[in-house]
């Protein structure tokens, strides 16, 4: 059980922001949960640029002058994983993860707030604090040996590519917190 | 008494890889985010199965971060965002506007002609952009009202744009077929390790590309072909354009030299350099965004001055840089002959001057629309990959509670042999294409379909297509289909909900035609990545 102490301390911090939008009311919380939200999506879009221009350098190097270097190849696949994983948090503010609207489509708004309220609460939070869980050993152990890359030129950053994964899990806790807080809102407003 | 209970549930146990099944459905349609729903039904049967002893938690926290490493390294993967960012940055340049307005130019004198021309615009954006709601959307926007404003009869008009639309998801590149070439290519090698063969055979995306192209192309002969047909035996439907509109032949031509090349020249880069083995997928969507980035940097909407001039210099760079690869050995650091010395500086010449158009491409599209650009592209990508990480934990889940062998098992037990079990998982597909998008079907199901198949020896190319034509079918049938939910959503309000239906109906006939001829001929799609692939 020892094991799981410090992951589950991380994750009580990480609810912080809720308890005290919760218990003081103050606004500046969700300033900062959406600053660094949406930071994040930002550092992930310019990441898509900067992977086609390395993508094509790489393309051309090797098709036309047959030189190859790995650490640029690698490169690729830090920022593929930095965009897709530091960006979905953000998909929660924006409704940009795609849901079947057969019944959702005909509820009033009241409804639709409860039923994203369960899904924030019922799923994101649990999922992502699994997530936590069970990649926190992985990654901890891959920082403790400073996981270099299987091959000789290549980045030696394996740990940072690895931390990405509950890096997506702490930014999907925290734009699922300034959502529920949301929701809570509009949902006291209505009555 | 407690012995009873206890019995029920082991009972009850074995039953719960179909129960998470049935509530992942449930959920799905309740509206919840279809990623969080699939992995926190996966969470909420693991509890169960922990509870009820039926599960080993080591089958979910061991491999789970593993998975999740195993995308972000995954090189094949990479090539989702770059055909999208090349798709979003083609759609922005209003490439499809200029297109259909040209084949309006070309065709529409004929009778019939302006649905073929929306049809081979149609095709020509499924190859280029590969995102089907997109397609239909921008075609449903542009081209819905002028055939309506010709006299097109509003039920074939919005047929053949639904019909257009769906095609992006078969006509390779596309992102459906990346995807399943992934998923395809696991399943095939988890089917031949578990038959004792340790050096598995590997399918590429590639060898789906391939499948997928004689398929497509037919598919886009079959639909011109009705519409020929349409124009011929009921010409009210698809009337000509009335003379008085008419462009001369000149003008015709005139705007097709402008509008024409600079697409059909980056679909047969990023297709050819596939084909031919030069470049991997992913390597080819690079070029392709790269492609469209300069293709949108030397209009004169987006770019002006010297910056169009640059990129339309990187364009014959580009071009240049393709020919010279093609004749001369333009390796560095050896002793070269004169020939290949001089191709050698040409080559590095043409290099800077791509990167120079790239670079100037990229800062036109700036301070036009490149940050709604590239924000468009990660909301697209991260919604893709966010599912894939909630279907992998799906389907440890499942795998844990035992569904992989339900399914096999299910499968054995359908009547007709192999057959049989392809006929049930096609038509499972087809009716769960009603309700979920071709993201979770591909993620979800084929992975737990395809390697009881593949064991039994069906051919996984030929599979892939198969099911890429089968989702395509699904989404343009009434009244359930994507395509034209996406439709109405645009279309103006005096064509009725039931033309749509109406309209899509023969395309429908001819895409289940089309599968039929797929299952009876399965060379259709196997003939070209042997020929390629060997």
């Amino acid at each position: 059980m020892n094991e799981f102490l410090l992951p589950l301390l991380f994750l009580c911090g990480l609810m912080a922001p809720l308890a005290i939008s919760a218990v003081t009311g103050d606004q500046r919380v969700e300033l900062w949960l959406d600053r660094v939200v949406r930071g994040a999506f930002a550092l992930s879009s310019v990441c898509v640029l900067v992977l086609m221009l390395v993508q094509v350098a790489v393309v051309i190097l090797r098709s036309v002058f047959s030189i190859s270097f790995i650490w640029l190849q690698e490169s690729t696949l830090y920022l593929f994983g930095a965009m897709f994983l530091l960006s979905s948090g953000a998909l929660l503010l924006t409704e940009g993860h795609v849901r079947v609207d057969i019944f959702y489509g005909k509820l009033t708004a009241q409804q639709r707030h409860m039923v994203d309220l369960a899904g924030m609460v019922l799923f994101v939070l649990p999922v992502s604090a699994l997530i936590i869980l069970v990649s926190w050993n992985y990654v901890m152990t891959s920082w403790a040996q400073l996981e270099r890359s299987q091959e000789a030129s290549g980045i030696h950053a394996v740990f940072l590519m690895k931390s990405m994964i509950p890096a997506f899990a702490t930014l999907l806790i925290l734009a699922a917190e300034l959502r529920i807080i949301d929701l809570i809102r509009r949902l006291r407003t209505a009555e | 008494m407690m012995d009873q209970v206890i019995l029920c549930l082991c009972a009850c146990a074995t039953w719960l890889d179909i129960a998470m099944v049935i509530a992942l459905c449930a959920l799905i349609l309740s509206g919840l985010p279809v990623a969080f729903t699939l992995a926190g039904t996966a969470l909420l049967f693991a509890l169960i199965g922990l509870a009820m002893g039926v599960l080993d938690v080591t089958f979910i926290t061991e491999p789970y971060p593993i998975r999740i490493f195993g995308i972000i390294k995954n090189q094949v993967l990479l090539a989702v965002p770059l055909f999208v960012l090349m798709g979003v940055i083609l759609e922005r340049a209003k490439l499809a506007e200029e297109l259909l307005e040209t084949t309006a130019r070309l065709f529409g004198p004929m009778p019939g002609g302006l649905g073929i021309g929306v049809m081979l615009v149609g095709a020509l954006l499924a190859a280029s952009t590969g995102i089907v709601g997109a397609t239909v959307v921008t075609m449903g926007l542009l081209s819905l009202p002028t055939m309506l404003k010709r006299g097109y009869s509003p039920a074939l008009s919005s047929g053949s744009i639904a019909a257009a639309g769906t095609l992006g998801q078969v006509i390779p590149p596309s992102i459906v077929l990346i995807l399943l070439g992934d998923v395809m290519s696991n399943a095939y090698q988890e089917a031949q390790i578990s038959q004792g063969i340790f050096s598995p055979e590997p399918i590429s995306v590639g060898d789906l590309f391939a499948g997928a192209l004689i398929p497509g192309f037919l598919l886009v002969g079959i639909y011109l072909a009705y519409l020929g047909v349409i124009a011929l035996i009921r010409p009210q439907m698809s009337p000509a354009v009335p003379s008085e509109d008419r462009y001369s032949l000149q003008e015709g031509l005139s705007a097709a030299i402008k509008t024409l090349p600079a697409p059909l020249l980056l679909i047969v880069a990023v297709l050819g350099s596939i084909l031919t083995g030069a470049a991997t997928a992913t390597e080819a969507s690079a070029i392709g965004a790269v492609g469209a980035a300069l293709i949108a940097g030397s209009k004169k909407a987006i770019a002006s001055g010297r910056a169009r001039q640059l990129a339309i210099a990187g364009i014959a760079a580009a071009i240049v840089l393709i020919l010279l690869v093609g004749q001369f050995d333009l390796r560095l650091g050896r002793e070269a002959a004169l020939p290949d010395q001089i191709a050698i500086v040409l080559a590095l010449l043409a290099t800077a001057v791509l990167a120079a158009g790239t670079l100037a491409s990229v800062w036109s599209l700036w301070k036009d629309c490149l940050w709604d650009v590239l924000q468009r592209t990660t909301e697209v990508t991260s919604m893709v990959f966010t599912i894939l990480i909630g279907a992998a934990l799906f389907s440890l889940v499942f795998r844990g509670l035992g569904g992989d062998d339900t399914v096999a098992s299910a499968l054995e037990a359908a009547p007709g042999g192999v057959v049989g079990a392809l006929l049930a998982v096609m038509v499972v597909m087809f009716v769960l294409g009603f309700f979920l998008d071709f993201i979770e079907i591909t993620l979800v199901v084929v992975p737990l379909v395809a390697p009881p198949l593949l064991m039994a020896g069906v051919d996984p190319v030929w599979l892939g297509v198969l099911m890429a034509v089968n989702l395509q079918t699904s989404f343009l049938t009434p009244p359930f289909g994507f395509a034209l939910f996406y439709l109405r959503g645009v279309a103006p309000p005096e064509v009725p909900t039931t033309a749509i239906y109406k309209g899509a109906m023969p395309f429908v006939g001819i895409q289940i035609a089309m599968l039929i001829i797929l299952a009876f001929w399965p060379d259709l799609a196997t003939w070209l990545p042997e020929r390629i692939y060997g």
